[in-house]
């Protein structure tokens, strides 16, 4: 029986400690936009707890459900120590469960069932990389891409993979998804998470460095802990001194993604090899503050009008004079520049890659 | 044409019958529960208007809602109907500082209207614990106040003039833009506090404070809350008008550490008195308390005093005390904080009595109780804390409650300081403030909404059975859509 297929049920306690105070009204990023309770965290978990009682799950209650970014700040802000996100994400599992789900949710489904990436795309995982003689079969390190980079921002995956090759980073031969669109919308992951695991223990790999916030949650929380866990950011924090980056006469201003800086506490290497090569001045809201870019929990896909309103809320928050927004996460890069930023919204590495340029 | 179509030619697509939408709109944080026909969101005077309009031609209960975070079912559509969410009308329209005025849209949160004033050196004194969240249409209709009522008063002391559409769908003005004005009945007084029984309110002028320059924070800890509750009752006849005055048991300074550990917090049963002034004033005035609390003899004595003077300092520790009411769970994951009997006040003198009371309460019906909140105004918060998954519990819970409430009431009380009556506490009414005073509200009631379409089933105004919700927990818990309730 597979996970799809057991009759879950979320966990009551889980929801009783929401006392419905409203507190996470005033963070939640996709209410701010909606406007309606049902689009807000307190709704979601009225919802969750009414499917539980068997309240008929009808398209108000996916778009409930579905409208969240699993952006987590509500959890951080709830004085009750509830983790909605997590609700939200067991509430979207049991439906799927009985069959019931969005287009969208379908669609991921099917798009990495047929080709083990969330875009469907047929051709080469690996068509970035201009020289895959030398790859060691073995090696203590491995860089995992994730889907975006592989077929959206190739340049950010090679730029990424230059750097870590000098370090002995080897790369798996045949990545998968990381499952992430499919956990976070409700679908079991396994099939592609076995086979990025099998390929994993294969190269005998003890870490794996990611540069997307959302593969880096996923084989963190999600995969079993047999290897570390590493996220570009840091592995460059770590090894800014042998990077010998030349300083760049710039300013710019980071986005915390929130897989990154609320889900793992990741927010100061990015800064710290951003200030290693120009001035960095932060947005309105940082670190544990800092609002959603609108592109996770499947809302880019499903619900893209709300995603493109989520961004163009968080650019407000962009400070003035800066000549480009910073993040490490592809789709935070991809959601706030298709949001209209003004200015370019660039990976980590590429700045990165421009001080080595420069060099 | 249906009801909805009718909304829907109103506001477009900001009105629904959806039932998820109406399960989210049928409870606020307290335990009632009724489940709308309707959710409209007006963003205008004139939507608010026409939608009341047709509510009144069709005869169909109208619930205004702000955000929703009343802890006495006041946003519950008990009756069904339709529920009016104000909280997208949230404009500040005008900053008339040199009037000491400004005029907001009803569904303003207070914060943010606080954010705004604030680099121009004023604030809006009405400081709930729900500050973050709350709007100010709520805070007017419930004359909701906060930490800083002891020195500054309620809502009521900051309202100048309302706009309100009232049961026909006509609009009122209720007062003027000038600190005063004797020009016939308070009707803006009449509005405050009526819980959107009356009317909707649609505007406000506001009246703001100067900033005070400079705070102060004097927490000191005592050996029992009864001992702590003495300490408020000398400093008050000693003539000190402290800013805040808060009480915080032993057990929400055990919560307080679990959110925040980093506070600065000693052992025992904890008053935090502010003061706010000139640097002199306050530096006296902290002095002065200090000495007050630590001068009595014996078991009265406070076991430490310390003054807080840095400003970071003492905002960390107002916002974790904002917040620390829903966060017992912290503590104990399979508790959670029902709001129940919460509210209660006394004069100031009786707070050692009711904490007493509340204490034998909490023993006799085996229900924990976390005591906390704006003792400087007689104002104890009661967090009663259940499993909700134990029926035993759930049952004892109303009795405690209950038990609460009739104690405040005969300690020359009220059963609510500041969060309402709603549902959750209208049996109570009569008891409360006395069968003529309610006959004369009900008479009140009648008169402005003589369809009874305004939130009916709330405040204890309607002619039926008065208790409706009773302590609270006896009300619907369903939860699910099906019409009125
Ligand atoms: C954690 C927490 C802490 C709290 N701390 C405090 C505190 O310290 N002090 C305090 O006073 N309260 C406190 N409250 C209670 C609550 O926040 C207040 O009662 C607040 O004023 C409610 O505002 P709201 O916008 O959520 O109103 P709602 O709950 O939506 O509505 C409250 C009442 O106002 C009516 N209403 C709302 N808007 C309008 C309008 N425009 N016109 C007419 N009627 C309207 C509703 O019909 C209802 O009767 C707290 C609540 C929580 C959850
Ligand atoms: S902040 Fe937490 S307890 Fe309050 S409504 Fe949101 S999830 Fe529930
Ligand atoms: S995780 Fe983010 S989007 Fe989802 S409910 Fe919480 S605040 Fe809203």
């Amino acid at each position: 029986m597979t996970r799809d297929q057991q009759e879950a049920k979320i966990d009551q306690r889980a929801l009783e400690l929401c006392v419905r105070c409203g507190t996470c009204r005033s963070v939640c990023p996709a209410f701010e936009v909606l406007g309606w309770e049902s689009k807000n965290t307190r709704g979601r978990i009225m919802v969750a707890k009414a499917l539980r009682e068997g309240f008929p799950p009808d398209a108000g209650v996916l778009d409930s459900l579905n409208t969240c970014t699993t952006c987590g700040i509500c959890a951080a802000k709830c004085p009750a120590g509830a983790n909605p996100p997590s609700i939200v994400q067991e509430a979207r599992r049991v439906l799927v469960g009985r069959g019931v789900m969005t287009a969208a949710q379908a669609g991921f489904r099917a798009k990495v069932a047929e080709s083990a990436n969330t875009f469907g795309e047929l051709g080469d995982r690996l068509g970035w990389l201009s020289d895959r003689e030398g790859l060691p079969d073995r090696a203590d390190s491995v860089y995992f891409v994730g889907c975006l980079d592989s077929y959206r921002y190739p340049e950010v995956a090679a730029r990424t993979f230059e750097i870590l090759r000098r370090f002995g980073v080897s790369l798996l031969r045949d990545e998968k998804c990381c499952g992430s669109p499919l956990i976070r919308t409700g679908s079991p992951a396994e099939t592609v998470m076995e086979e990025n695991l099998r390929q994993i223990r294969e190269m005998k790999a003890k870490t794996v460095i990611t540069g997307c916030a959302g593969c880096y949650s996923t084989l963190k929380r999600d995969y079993p802990p047999e290897f570390e866990v590493v996220s570009v950011p840091e592995f460059l924090a770590l090894h800014l001194s042998e990077l010998d980056l030349k300083r760049l006469d710039m300013t710019v201003t980071y986005h915390d993604p929130c897989h990154l800086g609320r889900h793992a506490g990741i927010y100061d290497p990015p800064r710290e090899v951003i200030r290693a090569i120009c001035r960095l001045v932060e947005m309105k809201r940082s670190r544990e503050e800092a609002r959603c870019c609108g592109g996770g929990g499947g809302v880019r896909a499903g619900y893209p009008d709300l995603s493109l309103e989520i961004a163009k809320h968080r650019l407000q928050d962009v400070p003035d004079g800066v000549d480009a927004i910073v993040s490490c996460c592809p789709l935070c890069v991809r959601n706030l520049s298709d949001a209209g930023a003004g200015v370019e919204v660039i990976d980590l590495i590429d700045l990165v890659a421009r001080a080595l340029e420069t060099a | 044409m249906d009801i909805i179509d009718r909304l829907r030619d109103i506001v477009g697509e900001r009105a629904t019958a959806a039932p998820a939408e109406r399960l989210c709109y049928s409870s606020d944080a307290s335990q009632v529960r009724g489940t709308p026909d309707y959710v409209v969101r007006p963003l205008s005077t004139a939507e608010v208007s026409a939608v009341v309009g047709l509510a009144a031609a069709e005869g169909v209960p109208i619930t205004a809602r702000g955000a929703g975070t009343g802890l006495a079912g006041g946003a519950v559509p008990l009756r069904g109907g339709i529920v009016l969410d104000l909280s997208g009308m949230n404009r500040i329209l005008e900053m008339d500082l040199a009037n000491l005025a400004v005029v907001v849209e009803p569904g303003v949160i207070q914060a943010r209207l606080n954010e705004r004033l604030r680099p121009f050196g004023f604030f809006f004194p009405p400081d709930p614990g729900s500050a973050n969240f709350c709007t100010i249409g709520g805070l007017i209709a419930n004359n909701g106040s906060g930490m800083r009522c002891v020195k500054y008063g309620t809502t009521r002391n900051y309202v100048l003039d309302l706009e309100v559409v009232l049961a026909d769908g006509s609009v009122v003005r209720t007062g003027s833009r000038t600190l005063k004005s004797a020009a016939g009945y308070d009707l803006t007084r009449l509005f405050i506090g009526s819980e959107g029984t009356l009317g909707v309110v649609t505007g406000a002028v506001l009246r703001v404070m100067p900033l005070p320059k400079a705070r102060r924070l004097v927490i000191a800890s005592f050996s029992s809350a009864e001992e702590a509750g003495r300490a408020v009752a000398r400093t008050f006849a000693a003539g000190i008008v402290p800013s805040a005055c808060e009480i915080l048991d032993r057990t929400t300074v055990a919560v307080l550490r679990r959110c925040e550990p980093s506070l600065k917090l000693p052992d025992g049963d904890v008053l935090l008195f502010e003061v706010d002034g000139s640097e002199g004033a306050v530096a006296e005035a902290a002095a002065e308390i200090a000495a007050l609390c630590s001068s009595s003899s014996g078991a009265a004595a406070a076991a430490s005093v310390a003054v807080v003077a840095g400003a970071e300092e003492m905002e960390e520790i107002w916002a974790a005390r904002r917040l620390v009411g829903a966060a017992v769970s912290r503590l104990d994951p399979t508790k959670s904080r029902i709001y129940v009997g919460e509210d209660v006040g006394v004069p100031i003198k009786m707070i050692p009595a009711l904490i007493r009371e509340v204490a034998e309460i909490s023993v006799r019906f085996g229900i924990p109780a976390m005591k906390y909140g704006h003792i400087g105004d007689g104002n104890l918060h009661v967090a009663l804390f259940i499993d909700v998954l134990d029926e035993g519990e759930k049952a004892r819970l109303a009795g405690a409650a209950d038990a609460i409430h009739r104690a405040a009431i005969r300690l020359g009380g009220t059963v609510s300081s500041e969060h309402g009556i709603g549902a959750a506490r209208s049996e109570y009414m009569a008891e409360q403030v006395g069968f003529v005073a309610l006959s004369v509200m009900r008479a009140i009631k009648r008169a402005l909404d003589p369809k009874g379409i305004m939130n009916p089933g709330k405040l204890g105004l309607d002619d039926g059975p008065a208790g409706v919700g009773g302590s609270g927990c006896g009300a619907r818990a369903d939860g699910t859509p099906g019409g009125k309730s």
